[in-house]
């Protein structure tokens, strides 16, 4: 016997379910990239329902920031590896599924050896760098992508890569061709996220996983469903092929693309800490600009520095600025690096340009 | 022509949910309005849908289509 008939009867006895489903359960390999707000909720259903072999991928430690919507975590397992808690959490719900960790980043040396071993892959990530290459590598391989995405009260569902009623297949870059820059589209760090929101996004994608493998229902195939928690709307749009992009051919061509952040080494700002901010600001003049949204917490009392938030900056950029060095601040060192960037890009070598890497949230003593 | 537009994430910050009338026959004519008329979608990344079809390429409108504009959002 394959699996504990017990374990299963509540879906076993569905009509239309039954043992040839729990079977494809039972024989479909899935990999879950990003063991977060949309990753544990996914995982702890397909792990639940039955699916056979699961592989994780996430480097990220607990953080306490994580626990309002990463239900997998405990205060307890702050400080570990994410892929390693979720893991025995999902072991003691079901021993019977087979799952293996990946403990570090995607990325394109790694990409295609990962996705290689599963038939389904789910895109629980939290930025466009791994989205995009995943997508990517999906489509070159072939296999089937379930694409889930949140911000801030609302989420975005999809399935690529399975053809349609109409013989068609879509991928991510139907819907959006270019990769928007770093800092350019706000993460849940940086926008902030309704715990719940990806329990019911991260939930829905296993649903659409479950329906895929047991060749149930009506999945999500070349149709975008956005969600308005606020509203309880849904609203579903069909995708087409689109033609103005192109994609990675090969592997060898997969791997070229640069997928992530410029490299450091190309870079001209300097990232510090704050602590190397307390002394830069005692040995010379210094402008600290905070680039965060005016509506941002926590609120800075140091009169000091300097409230412009990345959307209004460029009328700064355009004012001369007497101090030689300048150091941007924001939540998570992520639009900080941004503004840097554009900075760098005026000044050159005339000026010490800085961000506090980790940003406010790293340094909150500090600040 | 009236046009309703539905929107969502950041870009509902922007412009919230409603009718326009605008003189514009196809989609592409319709974008370059949205952008005098909300300048800020210029510089934002974003797609339209006509009656829940994604847009790959410019659609002829039609009195009372629905526009739905959609930013991507990469939060996990």
């Amino acid at each position: 016997m394959r699996y504990n008939n017990e374990r299963y009867s509540r879906q076993l006895i569905l009509q239309g379910f039954g043992e040839p489903a729990q079977s494809r359960l039972a024989d479909a390999r899935v990999l879950v990239i990003g063991a977060g707000g949309l990753g544990c909720p996914a995982l702890q259903y397909l792990v639940s329902s039955g699916v056979g072999s699961i592989g994780i991928i996430d480097d990220d430690i607990v953080s306490v920031s994580n626990l309002h919507r990463q239900v997998l975590f405990t205060t307890d397992d702050i400080g570990r590896l994410k892929v390693e808690v979720s893991s025995e959490r999902l072991q003691r719900i079901n021993p019977e599924v087979d799952i293996t960790i990946y403990p570090f980043k995607i990325d394109s040396s790694n990409v295609i050896e990962v996705l290689n071993g599963y038939d389904f892959i789910f895109d629980g990530s939290d930025n466009f760098t791994a989205r995009y290459l995943v997508n990517d590598a999906s489509t070159l391989l072939k296999k089937p992508l379930i694409f889930a995405a949140v911000s801030g009260y609302e989420g975005q569902l999809a399935i690529f890569n399975i053809a349609g009623e109409r013989d068609e297949r879509t991928n991510y870059r139907d819907l959006f061709p270019i990769q928007p820059k770093d800092g350019e589209i706000l993460n849940c760090a940086e926008n902030g996220v309704l715990g719940v929101l990806p329990g019911i996004i991260g939930a829905m994608a296993a649903g659409e996983i479950i329906k895929l493998i047991t060749k149930i229902g009506r999945p999500l195939i070349n149709t975008l469903r956005h969600y308005n928690l606020l509203s309880g709307e849904q609203y579903e749009m069909n995708i087409s092929p689109g033609a103005n992009y192109t994609l990675p051919k090969t592997k060898a061509e997969l791997s070229s693309i640069q997928y992530g952040d410029v490299d450091q080494d190309a870079e001209n700002y300097t990232e510090i800490s704050a602590i190397d901010l307390k002394s830069l600001r005692e040995q010379s003049t210094t402008l600290v600009i905070d680039v965060r949204e005016r509506h941002e917490y926590p609120k800075l009392h140091d009169k000091e520095i300097l409230p412009v938030p990345l959307s209004e900056l460029e009328s700064l950029l355009a004012k001369d600025i007497s101090e030689q060095n300048i150091v941007f601040l924001c939540q998570h060192g992520i639009r900080s690096a941004t503004a840097a960037e554009l900075f760098n890009e005026k000044y050159g070598d005339l000026k010490n340009i800085y961000s506090v890497k980790g940003g406010i949230t790293k340094w909150s003593n500090y600040f | 022509m009236e046009i309703e537009l539905v929107t969502f994430g950041k870009i509902s910050e922007l412009i919230p949910n409603q009718k326009i009338e605008v003189e514009a026959s196809n989609t592409d004519e319709l974008q370059t309005n949205l952008e005098q008329l909300f300048p800020n979608l210029a510089s934002m990344k974003y797609k339209l849908a006509l009656n829940k079809d994604i847009v790959q390429s410019t659609q002829e409108l039609r009195n009372n289509d629905i526009i739905a504009i959609m930013p991507p959002f990469s939060g996990g």
